[in-house]
């Protein structure tokens, strides 16, 4: 099982590579870390005559923090998220959730950007996206644009980048003295992608959390944020309230039917997940869900 | 090779494409990469072979390298980005002074490999981890998968256990001496079927059928002749219109004549339509998508029960109309069912039911066919029974035996899945048309789709017992789905009603099976071969019924297992050919019961939501098949003094060319490493039906001891006769008397004298042992999410004197692990037109390092009259008690009983959570 032949470039900077993809039409595409594009190439899932290389472009790699903003390189590696200071203090939810992603060798190869543009609704990275509130810079012919998560991933596969269109760095807002951060997945085996996982961070304050972004991964065809049962978490904590929480999970999510697991067993694993941030927020023991 | 060849036009590279060299291991080579084409591929293609593909996808970690000292799956990476920089595979992980890397000492040292398809990979990357990462093994090696050993072994290697013993003449056997081709293994020296380079060799693939069950009209072939570099194509009209099994034994009657090489029906979604070759395999792959197949779409059925209804549609129409899709049925009684539950005290009666898997050798299936200059055909291929490939093909092509030549190089894992003809024919095929090599590599994919699995069996178990616990009825009722072509359905429906029922003795026991067609892929052998499936049912039966009647799980099988000197029986009144050479049922019982007692493993998890249970099986196991099975072994003293074997039997990682040789050498009070051995090759060793049914050491071992003795007696006996003494072999020489000859001298002594150290010997299975096993668990189970964590692992085996003990706990260790897949993780889903949805090891999930807890495994203390040198059989029967045993935990922990395989979290949430 070998790819079908192309022929692929390197381009030297995000300019050529925009060009290149421009020239190319829809038979052009763009490799990154080749983690999800590999996989489905050898497959031949798809056919395409042109891969445009971004690797060798310097300024798409790295993380910095300016101000309060952390802006991560589409490029960079998951290894180096792993490993990175920045994204230890400054977006603890980020360094959490990447160590659930794949595997080792994965990681060595895997980017930030080429997971975010594939959009795996399974994947924990747009959730922490949503989560993060994150800024999404695109550069394409006509220049760079800015959109934030919750307007980037469209559905299963599918973003608002356009087929000329790169993704070029991740903005993230700097952890605010304050907030915490909860992650969480259910997997059938371990390393697998999630049946069901959540990404949240929020503001504790006595019993309440404010500023709460809940997102669920692995149910329905994208990350979904559930601002309904957030908002009822902003009153103190109860019992009662939590159930409340809970059952408003089911307005917000569109869980499916597939064989990892049914659409009910997902919405109640997301409510277990929800009773868990909750506690572990708030910093409380865990109770039963 | 198998690049490009230079008749085929190269794509010119494009202005920005990489021109500089590509280091591999220190050497430099300048080479362009196809377009497209992966590392692991490029790198195989410069001759370096110790790169391997399990998947292709990035889940198996069986072609890690390293990319300037890092680790990445070679398979997920463009070639042309490794160009300027420094890739190192298995071959480069030795330092240049001939030592070994300290991962290899390891491994070598803990014999971390059964088939060692996935070694390389393994090693590569456990070289590169930090020491914080060896703090978290499951999570380093979550990208390393391996289907033979459980884990347990590569995490002895991690931990720097070194276990294997010192060779010592005359004491090998019972000493855990490694395998033969260790050094050759953790260096990436070892050879399989696909690690060859040939002058002109063309690449086959197979276009599949998209449909369950349809007549072929027409398949248009112009336009994917057309494709460049195509050499052939084949239909149903192309091979030659014989009927024959896909299955492999030594009885072919035992396996229906059901099968075409190509047919003009198909019956299965995933069946072979045609076959492609070409100069490369993307060629004959983009053919095979231009092929314009019109198909005629049939009625399908996929369940067994509506295929045995009238009116279903028939899957195979030639046979007689009041059969059916019943291929096979099976009926017995003795005693009176009837009477039995009369007179009990309590009944259980359950429908259990056990699922369909895959084997997942890690090598997936292939072979490489190619006219000899010496005018015969060879075929290089992954096989357990290259004898009986061998006649098949003859059937097939008309071919006289002479001119036909099967072997084997290492065989990377079979399981039963390699019993089985269904790569070299079409090969041979295509050879034969082209008069070049052929050689065709399932991809994972096929592997699912077109290879044979385990035989998804439906038990319904009635059984009646009086208060005390004495059972007084056993009645079982199987259906098999064997699915569209019926290998093995009658043998493995004949082992289902065979050693679970035998197990325990009861004056009545019923049974009947139905093996039945449907248009699902085929069933095939697999570890366990049928009576997994239906011991499945009766150990959980058996624990409903000690519930019911109060009754403790082991007390109740103590009370009804069955005994020495028992009539050992299953439902029919037919003798039979199986004895109890030996028994340790009842010390594996005393020792799960004792060390599940004891405590160990982990604990339970913090949290009112997590319910513990413990439970326990037991399976009994004939050692070998009912049907004729034979094996030769030959022997030659060589002139210095050193001894060559030729067994006919396939080492596919069960360790046979290990005890083999430690047989021989225990009887020739030799050291295991004098002897050479060669193996699975129908020129160079005598006749052996194959490695399946754990035949290895009870028929193959079995002759290699009459050989070996054989030997012995010639080498002694030319040496009384010279010397006047007694003598008796040490080492490397005879001692007679006082004085002590060499091999090498006696040798040439003898052939002077006209005298010929040689022996060949055959045996035949018959008697058979029986072999037992009893698995303990104790399990959490989290009420609300449905996740099962296995906390303790205990395994009791009854398998005779142990030829090489650490060998024989990694046949343990790897069933076990394979239980715990299909009980828990491992499942083949289709779509309601029969296909299968998830064909890849992403989302078929086979245990990882973190899935598998380490099992206390205990030996019984038998020496069995019946098997070579004590020992019985040990490949297959281990698993049996797993599935059953986690199922009986998971009853104690909920009190619900999960009748249906696998135990997924989505099944036990619908019956334990709340608002479900
Ligand atoms: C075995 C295995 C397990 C995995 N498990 C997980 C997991 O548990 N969780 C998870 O989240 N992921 C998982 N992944 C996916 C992994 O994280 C990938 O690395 C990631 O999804 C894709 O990143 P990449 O850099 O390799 O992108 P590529 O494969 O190179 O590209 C992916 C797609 O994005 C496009 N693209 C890439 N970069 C850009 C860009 N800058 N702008 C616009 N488009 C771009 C490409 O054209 C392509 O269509 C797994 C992968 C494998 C092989
Ligand atoms: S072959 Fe590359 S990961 Fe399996
Ligand atoms: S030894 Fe690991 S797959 Fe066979």
């Amino acid at each position: 099982m070998k790819a079908a032949a192309f022929n692929y470039a390197r381009a030297a900077s995000v300019d050529e590579a925009v060009q290149m993809l421009v020239r190319g039409g829809g038979g052009a595409k763009l490799l990154a870390g080749g983690q999800s594009l590999l996989p489905a190439l050898n497959l031949r899932l798809m056919s395409l005559d042109l891969l445009v290389d971004i690797t060798g472009i310097a300024a798409l790699r790295g993380i910095r923090v300016e101000g309060g903003t952390l802006k991560i390189g589409a490029m960079t590696r998951h290894a180096d998220l792993l490993t990175s200071p920045e994204i230890a203090a400054h977006a603890p939810l980020l360094a959490k959730a990447i160590a659930h992603v794949a595997h080792p060798a994965i990681r060595n190869r895997g980017t930030i950007g080429g997971n975010l543009a594939h959009a795996d609704p399974a994947s924990e990275l747009p959730a922490c996206m949503l989560a993060l509130g994150a800024t999404l810079v695109i550069q394409g012919p006509s220049g760079q644009r800015r959109v934030q998560a919750a307007d980037f991933f469209l559905g299963l596969y599918q973003t608002a980048l356009a087929p000329d269109e790169i993704l070029i760095a991740i903005e993230l807002p700097a952890l605010a003295s304050g907030e915490r951060a909860f992650f969480h997945e259910y997997a059938r085996r371990m390393g697998d992608y999630a049946i069901v996982g959540l990404a949240a961070q929020g503001k504790p304050a006595g019993d309440r959390i404010d500023a709460l972004r809940l997102v669920y991964f692995g149910v329905g065809e994208r990350a979904g944020s559930c601002p309904a049962a957030a908002r009822i978490l902003q009153q103190r904590h109860s019992p009662a309230i939590l159930a409340e929480a809970q059952a408003a999970l089911a307005a917000d999510l569109q869980p499916q039917n597939d064989h990892q697991a049914s659409a009910a067993m997902r919405l109640h694993l997301a409510r277990t997940l929800l009773a868990r941030c909750v506690n572990e927020l708030l910093g409380r023991a865990e109770a039963s869900a | 090779m198998n690049h490009t060849p230079a008749d085929q036009p190269q794509p010119a590279p494009t202005a920005d494409a990489p021109r500089n060299g590509y280091t591999i291991n220190g050497k430099l080579y300048f080479a362009e990469p196809q377009p497209g084409q992966c590392l692991r591929t490029f790198l195989r293609e410069r001759g370096v072979f110790g790169v391997k593909k399990g998947c292709d996808q990035g889940d198996c970690g069986a072609c890690t390298v390293w990319l300037d000292g890092t680790p990445v799956h070679s398979c997920l990476m463009p070639a042309f980005r490794a160009a300027g920089r420094e890739v190192t595979t298995v071959e480069g992980l030795a330092p240049p002074d001939g030592s070994l890397h300290p991962v290899q000492q390891a491994f070598l040292g803990a014999q971390a490999f059964q088939c060692s398809f996935c070694t390389a990979g393994m090693m590569m990357t456990c070289a590169a981890l930090t020491d914080a990462q060896k703090e978290d093994m499951p999570q380093a090696l979550k990208g390393n998968l391996c289907r033979c050993t459980g884990y347990r072994a590569i995490a002895d290697a991690m931990h720097g256990r070194a276990e294997i013993a010192e060779d010592i003449a005359g004491e090998a056997c019972g000493a855990s001496v490694p395998s033969p081709l260790a050094h050759a293994i953790v260096t990436g020296e070892a050879r399989y079927t696909m690690d060859v380079a040939m002058e002109g060799m063309l690449h086959l693939k197979v276009l599949r059928s998209p449909h369950a069950h349809a007549r072929i009209r027409a398949i248009g072939r112009d336009r994917a002749m057309a494709v460049p570099g195509v050499a052939a194509i084949f239909t149903w009209e192309d091979v030659p219109r014989r009927l024959y099994s896909t299955a492999t034994h030594e009885d072919h009657l035992v396996d229906p004549d059901d099968s075409y090489m190509l047919d003009n029906v198909v019956r299965f979604a995933g069946q072979r339509v045609a076959a492609v070759v070409a100069e490369t395999e993307a060629a004959a792959e983009a053919a095979c998508r231009l092929l314009e197949v019109e198909y005629e779409i049939l009625p399908a059925v996929f369940d067994p029960v509506a295929a045995m209804a009238p009116g279903a549609p028939r899957i195979h129409d030639e046979r007689g109309e009041e059969r059916g899709n019943i291929y096979a049925d099976i009926h017995g009684e003795i005693g009176s069912v009837a009477e039995g539950f009369a007179s009990a005290d309590a009944v259980h009666e359950m429908t259990y039911s056990t699922s369909r898997v895959q084997h997942v050798h890690l090598e997936t299936h292939g072979s490489i066919a190619w006219q000899g200059e010496d005018g015969r055909v060879h075929i290089r291929t992954s096989t357990q029974a290259p004898f009986i490939a061998k006649q098949k093909l003859c059937h097939l092509f008309g071919l006289r035996p002479s001119d036909v030549h099967v072997f084997t190089e290492r065989v990377g894992g079979g399981f039963g899945g390699k019993q089985e003809m269904i790569s070299e024919d079409l090969c041979l095929l295509a050879a034969l048309k082209t008069g070049r090599p052929v050689q065709w590599e399932f991809t994972r994919e096929e592997q699912f789709i077109g290879a044979t699995t385990r035989h998804q069996m439906t038990t319904r178990v009635k059984l009646g017992a009086r208060r005390d616990g004495t059972l007084t009825a056993i009645e079982l009722h199987v259906v098999s789905n064997t699915g569209a072509y019926g290998g093995h359905a009658s043998e493995t429906l004949g082992a289902s009603l065979g050693g679970p029922m035998t197990a325990y003795r009861c004056p009545n026991k019923k049974a009947a099976g139905y093996a039945v067609y449907t248009n699902m892929v085929p069933g095939g052998g697999f570890r366990g071969y049928g009576s997994s499936q239906t011991a499945f049912a009766i150990e959980c039966a058996i624990d409903e019924l000690a519930r019911l009647l109060g009754i403790d799980p082991f007390a109740m099988r103590r009370k009804n297992m069955i005994l020495p000197g028992d009539w050992i029986e299953s439902a029919w009144n037919d003798p039979s050919d199986v004895d109890f050479g030996s028994y340790g049922l009842d010390q594996c019982l005393d020792f799960v019961e004792g060390a599940l007692a004891k405590g160990g493993g982990l604990p339970k998890p913090e949290g009112e939501e997590w319910a513990e249970g413990t439970g326990v099986a037991l399976a009994m196991l004939e050692c070998g098949p009912p049907t004729e099975h034979r094996s030769g072994a030959q022997m030659r003293l060589l002139p210095d003094g050193s001894y060559h074997l030729a067994v006919g039997s396939t080492e596919m990682g069960n360790g046979s060319i290990t005890s083999h040789r430690q047989i021989a050498a225990s009887l020739l009070s030799a050291r295991a490493d004098r002897i050479a051995i060669v193996n699975a090759d129908t020129d160079l060793a005598p006749y052996d039906t194959g490695t399946f049914a754990s035949t290895g050491t009870v028929v193959a071992g079995q002759a290699v001891r009459m050989a070996a003795e054989a030997m012995r007696d010639s080498i002694l006996g030319f040496a009384r006769r010279h010397t006047g003494a007694d003598c008796r072999l040490d080492d490397n020489a005879v001692i007679c008397g006082n004085e002590r000859v060499g091999l090498a001298e006696l040798y040439a002594i003898g052939t002077r004298a006209g005298h010929h150290f040689e022996a060949k010997r055959k045996s035949y299975l018959s008697l058979r042992s029986v072999a037992f096993n009893v698995q303990g668990i104790r399990l959490a189970v989290h009420r609300a999410t449905g996740e099962i964590r296995i906390l303790h692992s205990v395994h009791g085996a009854d398998i005779g004197r142990l030829i090489n003990p650490m060998q024989c706990r990694g046949q343990i260790e790897g069933s076990i692990a394979m239980g715990i897949g299909w009980a828990l993780t491992e499942q083949m889903v289709y779509d309601a037109e029969g296909r299968m949805v998830n064909p890849a090891l992403r989302n078929y999930r086979i245990p990882s390092y973190a899935d598998v807890p380490p099992t206390e495994v205990f030996f019984a203390d038998t020496y069995d009259r019946i098997g070579p040198l004590g020992a019985k059989s040990q490949g297959e029967c281990a698993i049996n008690p797993v599935a059953p045993a986690i199922a009986n935990a998971l009853a104690d922990a909920t009190g619900v009983r999960f009748p249906h395989l696998p135990l997924l979290p989505d099944r036990i949430f619908a019956k334990l959570a709340p608002h479900a």
